[in-house]
């Protein structure tokens, strides 16, 4: 203890003060200086860390943004305000027939680590091992058998049968990445997952430092022969709180961000210095659920007045400061199969509400709904709250957290389905109609079809969308589909959120894909 | 002193272990599947099924906690499905983030409350002590994210002087990252320990050996150095020792708002998404960090005040 107090002196403490404070003095023109000192370098926030390196396995769309820049795929995302694709490791690729789609890879993309070049081989082993090694999203390649090799270049990924949705989300995205069969096998021994740790790269960048909780950063690939990214490294900073993310960009840690729907306005009032403000709708859909099996709503007319009791503008405006669209359904808009327009207006109407909760002949109806334990979610809850007593309807509100929220409506995990009435619900979708309906077909029922909605003309139309290639008669098929959803009276559609970003207008011109997302390798720095 | 030791590490031990025990029962007991929130919407019934065999969910509860406690004795703390790394890898790759951050709150909190305690003590009722209780109070009063946001906007948002996000690579860096979350987390501690150390240093300075020492002409300051701060600061070590768990939840807001690494925000994390081994791994290095905080400033005591070592 003496040895301790007595090294703790006061030229020991002022030392500790001095090298604090210069620290701090250090620090001063330290973020000016970074841009000029380390190069083209991209600063962005991520929502969250990276689960995985290794894209037959990602977990989350951070996943995808990195392995974007690391691996190579037949087609990639077009950035833009419209979904589209274009050719990456592909030179040709073409629907053969509804069940076969034929590439032929460009020559002298290589695998780092002395892996080789890139074939047909890496390709069916890429594409394969998914369904092999029974990979979470293995769901993403639909009726996938195998991939044909035709000669080195060139190969036919062969399906069970007829899966539209492959172009929209499969094959630009991430299961579509091509890794080393080589390099996978080496380091794995069966061709499993290798988590964080990718033994060879095939795209402009490479994975220098992987920090948990901390930042990814990757620096130009020396063996790629491809077109040059225009950044020297990029640096994935994880920030999961969008707040602190928007603190984060105002101080100059980070370039790229989103911003929450909450403070977007504030934000484009008054905007941080050299800032462009980009609008985007995401692919996430909200909806308010109502479980038709629970003896309270089996009656179509209570839910039916639930419906049109709500006043879908008056929760936007109470969620999310009015910045957000209202939704005309499960399907966002730039996607094919949108709805211009639902069947139930978006303000509602009390009386007819009341009309229908009086053919349904009900009085002092008490109800529950259940929310996530986030702000947006329980505003969202409490205005639906004040609407429904208009009409004589009691709602008490139940705020789970995510754990708890995610498995209600879940058969296997309990009873709990069987109590549950409204929900205040979302789902993540991807840029295909599948992925925004083929959760309510009846096979989904107690799955993740907690409406439980059950209708067989639905079914038909979930099976024929995805073997539709015209976007024309497609749009009709998913049309057809929402319009059953809401007639049931289990829907109310809300609104497709949004997901505004922002980035420095001195360092970058940024590149996104039509729902905010960030393409970094087609990001140009300024 | 050697017997009051041993009796103080077998208390730890059964503590850890009876805490351990109840959160493991607890967080089973609270609705939730982590396969369904890992896995996602796209998960089927058999891929929810093979991850429950792989996190061993479908055994007998008795079980599962049984082979937690046999992977302890031989230092394994788990595997993490999720991320497919083991927990111990996870749990200690995030640790010293919280501990740096936490010792540096405390070290600085210390080294300002301390000195301020004893002048107060000795001007006591001067209007630098009102003025100081005030003070010292409010500074209690306030949350440490509320102080993080705060000095967060002034000093990284409009001054730009400090970094906003982060933890830092090398040393020099650490440090600079380290000073708005020590500040926000140490500034309650200011306040708390400066008030402790103020009442117990006037107390001992109405004691008799104290008048002794004045009688024999002493300087204020010296009397307060060698004779009465020793016994005075007794109470201080051991609020800092209990206040370890303290120290872990402002850590965790404190995590948040600055984005650093750190258990805080990675249990956080691991609770939402029912991440069964990671919170288990979390929260047995926390009891066990808690209860060796305790047990040393309990020891120190007993080090320092032998009368303590008779009453457990």
């Amino acid at each position: 203890m003496k040895d301790i107090l007595g090294s703790l002196n006061r030229r020991t403490l002022l030392r500790a003060g001095a090298a604090l404070g210069g620290g701090v003095i250090a620090g001063m023109p330290l973020s000016r200086a970074i841009w000029a000192a380390q190069g083209k370098v991209l600063k962005v926030r991520a929502d969250g860390d990276v689960y995985t390196l290794d894209p037959g396995f990602y977990v989350g769309f951070g996943d995808i943004d990195v392995t974007n820049c690391i691996y190579s795929k037949l087609i990639k995302y077009k950035p833009g305000s419209e979904w589209g694709w274009e050719l990456e490791a592909a030179e040709k690729i073409e629907q053969v027939d509804p069940t076969h789609i034929r590439f032929h890879l460009r020559k002298g993309i290589t695998f780092t680590g002395g892996h080789g070049e890139m074939t047909a081989r890496d390709v069916k082993f890429s594409f394969e091992r998914v369904i092999k090694h029974n990979s979470p999203i293995k769901p993403d390649w639909g009726p996938l058998d195998h991939v044909d090799i035709e000669d080195d270049y060139t190969g036919v990924v062969v399906f069970k049968t007829p899966f539209v949705p492959v172009w929209n989300v499969a094959l630009p995205f991430g299961v579509g990445h091509i890794v080393s069969e080589d390099a996978v096998m080496k380091a794995t021994g069966n061709g499993s997952s290798f988590g964080l740790k990718p033994p060879a790269f095939s795209g402009p960048y490479v994975l220098a430092e992987l920090k948990a909780k901390q930042y990814t950063v990757l620096t130009r690939n020396p063996e790629w022969s491809g077109p040059k990214p225009g950044f020297d490294e990029i640096r994935i900073i994880p920030i999961n709180d969008d707040k602190t993310a928007e603190r984060a960009y105002k101080a100059g840690d980070v370039d790229f961000t989103r911003i929450s729907l909450d403070s977007f306005a504030t934000v484009k009032s008054n905007p941080p210095a050299e800032t462009e403000i980009e609008e985007h709708s995401s692919l996430r859909y909200y909806w308010i659920g109502m479980n038709i099996d629970h003896p309270k709503l089996k009656d179509i007319n209570v839910r039916k007045a639930i419906q049109w009791a709500i006043n879908v503008p008056q929760i936007l405006d109470a969620a999310y400061a009015g910045q957000a669209e209202v939704a005309t359904g499960t399907v966002p808009p730039s996607i094919v199969g949108h709805r211009e327009s639902a069947l139930i207006p978006p303000e509602g109407d009390l009386a007819k509400a009341k009309e229908f909760l009086d053919k349904a002949a009900v009085s002092d109806l008490n109800l529950t709904i259940d929310c996530l334990n986030e702000s947006t979610y329980s505003t969202i809850a409490q205005t639906v709250q004040a609407q429904l007593s208009q009409i004589g309807i009691t709602v008490e509100i139940n705020v789970q957290d995510s754990g708890s929220f995610w498995t209600l409506g879940v058969e296997s995990e309990g009873d709990r389905w069987k109590e549950m009435q409204l929900s205040v619900m979302y789902f993540n979708g991807l840029p295909d109609p599948h992925y925004a309906t083929s959760w309510w077909v009846q096979d989904q029922v107690g799955v993740w079809n907690w409406e439980r909605f059950r209708s067989d003309h639905f079914d038909e139309l979930s099976a024929k969308g995805v073997t539709i290639s015209d976007p024309g008669e497609r749009a009709k098929v998913y049309h057809e589909m929402q319009d059953l959803m809401e007639e049931s009276g289990a829907f109310r559609f809300l609104t497709y959120g949004g997901n505004p970003v922002m980035h420095r207008t001195t360092r970058m011109k940024a590149a996104t894909l039509p729902d905010g997302r960030p393409l970094f390798l087609d990001f140009k720095p300024v | 002193m050697w017997l009051y030791l041993g009796k103080r590490i077998v208390l730890a031990i059964a503590i850890i272990a009876i805490a351990v025990t109840l959160l493991f029962l607890m967080i089973r007991a609270v609705p939730g599947d982590p396969a369904a929130v890992l896995l996602g919407p796209r998960a089927t019934l058999e891929m929810k099924a093979q991850l429950h065999q792989q996190m061993g969910l479908d055994k007998p509860l008795v079980v599962q906690i049984v082979a937690f406690f046999g992977g302890l004795l031989h230092g394994d703390l788990g595997f993490d499905v999720f991320s497919q790394r083991p927990v111990a890898d996870i749990v200690f790759e995030q640790l010293p983030y919280t501990i740096e951050l936490i010792l540096v709150s405390i070290f600085w909190a210390v080294m300002i409350a301390v000195p301020l305690g004893c002048y107060l003590a000795i001007r006591r009722n001067s209007l630098v002590d009102q003025v100081a209780s005030v003070v010292t109070v409010a500074t209690i009063a306030i949350p440490s994210f509320v102080v993080a946001v705060y000095v967060l906007l002034i000093f990284a948002v409009t001054l730009r002087w400090l970094p906003a996000i982060g933890a830092g690579n090398n040393f020099r860096d650490v440090l600079i990252h380290l000073i708005l979350p020590a500040f926000a987390i140490g500034i309650g501690w200011v306040g708390y320990i400066s008030r402790l150390v103020r009442a117990s240093m006037l107390e001992i300075l109405g004691e008799n050996h104290v008048r002794m020492a004045r009688s024999f002409g002493l300087s204020e300051w010296r009397i307060v150095a060698r004779y009465a701060l020793p016994l005075a600061i007794l109470p201080t070590v051991t609020i800092i020792g209990v206040g370890i768990a303290w120290l872990l939840s402002s850590a965790v807001f404190v995590e948040v708002v600055f984005a650093r690494p750190g258990i805080g925000a990675l249990i956080v994390s691991a609770v939402n998404t029912r991440n069964y081994p990671i919170v288990m791994g979390v929260v047995l290095v926390t009891t066990f960090l808690i209860v060796t905080a305790t047990t040393l400033s309990d020891v120190a005591n007993a080090f320092l005040d032998p009368r303590t070592r008779e009453k457990l």
